[in-house]
């Protein structure tokens, strides 16, 4: 019998402690430390859950002796934690969207992976039961050849003036809907087809946000022919929870997909697969899969599982890249950048 | 119903008030639309009514304090009815977490009803938020959010699964044992505990030592919402006493995955005491209600 993994948290917010129950579940880990400035959450950990408590990612990497980090803090600390964190030969899941720059995305992409150490990156969708099959669906040619996508999302979460305050106020920490929400359309894209080229026509507005856009759309375009459209809106109050919504169209037929269903509509029926020329309707009931333990949806605990696993088998000496590597969410990265980039140009186009 | 029964056999739930449905966005907000007008819920409740109900479960959530006073404001109609609400509302504080961080989401719950609350107090009173007493915090948030079930016969208060199963993986026993003892002292009614995790939380309570709660669980035969697995749950309930840990299902149609008549047969072959359903249209309310009865439709 192996002992455990243990298991260090940075940043015990709402995704650290939800992270601490599903990776605690785990037959094969536990939490053993947390840092956390807040003296609340660090008080309540330490006298309930009896784990070591720190007040900074400094303490907990001193004071543990750990086989992997969850780094859940904001953006904007994550180069100096991951540089500790690297040079402590620690593997690591760290919250999306990662870094700020991908100059950053590359440095410790490339330097986990010289490690040998196992690096993943919790853009969630990748491991939602419905974007799976969909995927799956494309690569097994069921649409044809994917001629044009559409990768949409939407929240009600800026839905009046927040002021300047909050950390999402400012790009310098992580806030924007670019960051917090694009990027999770994007990676969408890049799961599915890979990164673009190039984009396009990008327009970045604000709705209540006074420094950060609260929309975001743009045109993606690659080598190859395939081109897109990129749509997000964190200010449209009509969505109760964050919904992506991404359609694929291939010459042989459509796929419209989101977190809890799917339609997909063939020129022709598909037997191996049990569908049906014209329209064909599958819930999440049809295709979900099953997990341990469940805390906040599957998907979030398939990821976390997956992570343990990699960190398990690399320390047998089995190293496989993780469905969602540093390198993965550094290609994000760069598509936001060139976002920025066309948003800025287009900006000083106009005014020229 | 024997004298024993602690709970009722037949709950009426309400997730199809509240623009929930798993497998349609446009269906939920179809019905959302329809249930923003509280004549339109009442009426539902009389056909529930009609049909035998006479448990009723509540989430917390902006509606329940309005459902609530109807229900208080004709006692001769409702007086007999037994009630199952389940706590916390999660949407508040994960709004208030959103805009505020955790930290000033978690004083505005402290203030929420001004420094001259009970809470108030107990903040002001000189208590830093980092050495509160998370238990006291714990029993005065409970019984903040139990205020709009006053004057109603409880007979169990649910913790919502959010909370339980996101507990549950801490793996520590101090605030199930807490909750537990604060709702039949408060209450005296049965502690409930909503999870989508039933055979690790009931191992866990036995192993903690905790007996009398009840335990809601999403049970269907696909496995839909039922983790680790199908032949886990039979497992479990096959041996569990049903008086120590009384067992209600929920989500048994599996968002309408499986058909009525399947589903109920499948639940009245398992070891469960008590079913709760949504349902909006009366012939929909009268079939299931005779079906987990086990009368022929």
């Amino acid at each position: 019998m192996t002992s455990p993994l243990r298991l260090g948290i940075i940043g015990a917010g709402r995704m650290g402690i939800t992270h601490y129950s599903i990776a605690n579940a785990h037959d094969h880990a536990r939490i053993t430390g947390v840092a956390d400035p807040s003296k609340l959450v660090t008080t309540m950990l330490g006298k309930y859950a009896k784990v070591g408590t720190y007040k900074d990612f400094k303490g907990l990497l001193k004071g543990e002796e750990l086989d992997a980090v969850l780094v859940c803090t904001p953006p904007a600390f994550n180069p100096e934690i991951l540089d500790a964190v690297l040079e402590k030969k620690l593997h690591a899941f760290v919250e999306k969207p990662f870094m700020l720059n991908s100059v950053d995305g590359d440095r410790f992409a490339k330097g986990f992976d010289a490690a040998g150490l196992v690096n993943q990156v919790g853009y969630v969708n990748r491991w939602n039961d419905m974007f799976t099959k969909a995927k799956a669906f494309v690569e097994d040619g069921l649409i044809g050849e994917p001629l044009r996508f559409r990768s949409e999302m939407f929240s009600g979460t800026i839905v009046r003036d927040v002021g300047e305050a909050g950390w999402r106020a400012s790009h310098a920490n992580g806030g924007g809907a670019v960051y917090e929400m694009a990027s999770h359309a994007i990676d969408l894209i890049n799961y599915f087809f890979g990164a673009p080229d190039r984009v396009g026509g990008t327009s970045l507005s604000k709705v209540y946000s006074k420094a950060v856009e609260d929309i975001v759309s743009s045109s993606l375009f690659y080598g190859n022919g395939l081109a897109g459209t990129l749509y997000v809106n964190w200010s449209d109050a009509s969505y109760r929870k964050p919904t992506n919504k991404f359609e694929i169209f291939g010459k042989a037929g459509k796929i419209q997909v989101d977190q809890h269903g799917m339609k997909v509509y063939l020129s022709e029926a598909n037997d191996a697969h049990g569908l049906k020329q014209g329209w064909n309707q599958l819930y999440i009931t049809d295709v979900f899969s099953s997990v341990p333990f469940y805390v906040r949806g599957i998907e979030y605990t398939a990821q976390l599982f997956d992570f343990i696993d990699a960190v398990r088998a690399s320390k047998a000496g089995d190293n496989a890249p993780t469905r969602c590597t540093f390198a993965d969410a550094t290609a994000n990265l760069k598509v936001m950048e060139q976002l920025f980039a066309d948003d800025a140009a287009r900006i000083a186009g106009d005014a020229a | 119903m024997s004298a024993h029964q602690p709970i009722d056999r037949i709950v009426f739930g309400d997730n199809q008030f509240f623009g929930i449905n798993h497998m349609s966005q446009d269906k939920a907000q179809e019905r959302a639309e329809r249930f923003a007008k509280l004549d339109n819920v009442m009426a539902v409740y009389d056909h529930a009514i009609e049909a035998g109900v006479e448990g009723i479960m509540l989430n917390s959530n902006d509606r329940a304090k309005g459902i609530c006073d109807r229900f208080r404001a004709d006692k001769a109609k409702y007086g007999h009815l037994r009630w199952y609400p389940s706590i916390p509302y999660p949407h508040k504080y994960a709004a208030m977490v959103n805009d505020k961080g955790m930290v000033g989401a978690a004083q505005e719950m402290l203030f929420a009803q001004g420094a001259k609350s009970a809470l108030g107090k107990m903040v002001s009173g000189g208590m830093a938020v980092a050495t509160m007493d998370a238990v006291k915090l714990m029993k005065m948030l409970v019984d903040q959010e139990m205020e709009i079930y006053h004057d109603l016969d409880i007979r169990v208060v649910f913790l919502q699964n959010i909370i339980v199963d996101l507990m549950l993986g801490y793996d520590v026993a101090e605030p199930f044992v807490a909750y537990c003892q604060h709702i039949r002292k408060k209450y005296g009614a049965y502690p409930g505990l909503i999870t989508q995790n039933l055979p690790l939380l009931r191992r866990k309570l036995i192993e903690w030592g905790i007996e009398d709660v009840v335990i809601c669980a999403s049970i269907n035969k696909i496995g839909y919402l039922m983790s680790p697995g199908v032949a886990e749950y039979e497992a479990q309930l096959a041996q569990n006493d049903g008086g120590k840990y009384p067992v209600m299902a929920m989500s048994t149609l599996a968002s309408g995955a499986v058909p009525p008549v399947e589903a109920y047969d499948y639940i009245n072959r398992l070891n469960v005491q008590s079913v709760v359903f949504g349902a909006s249209s009366p012939g929909n309310i009268r079939q299931t209600v005779s079906l987990i009865e086990g009368v022929p439709a």
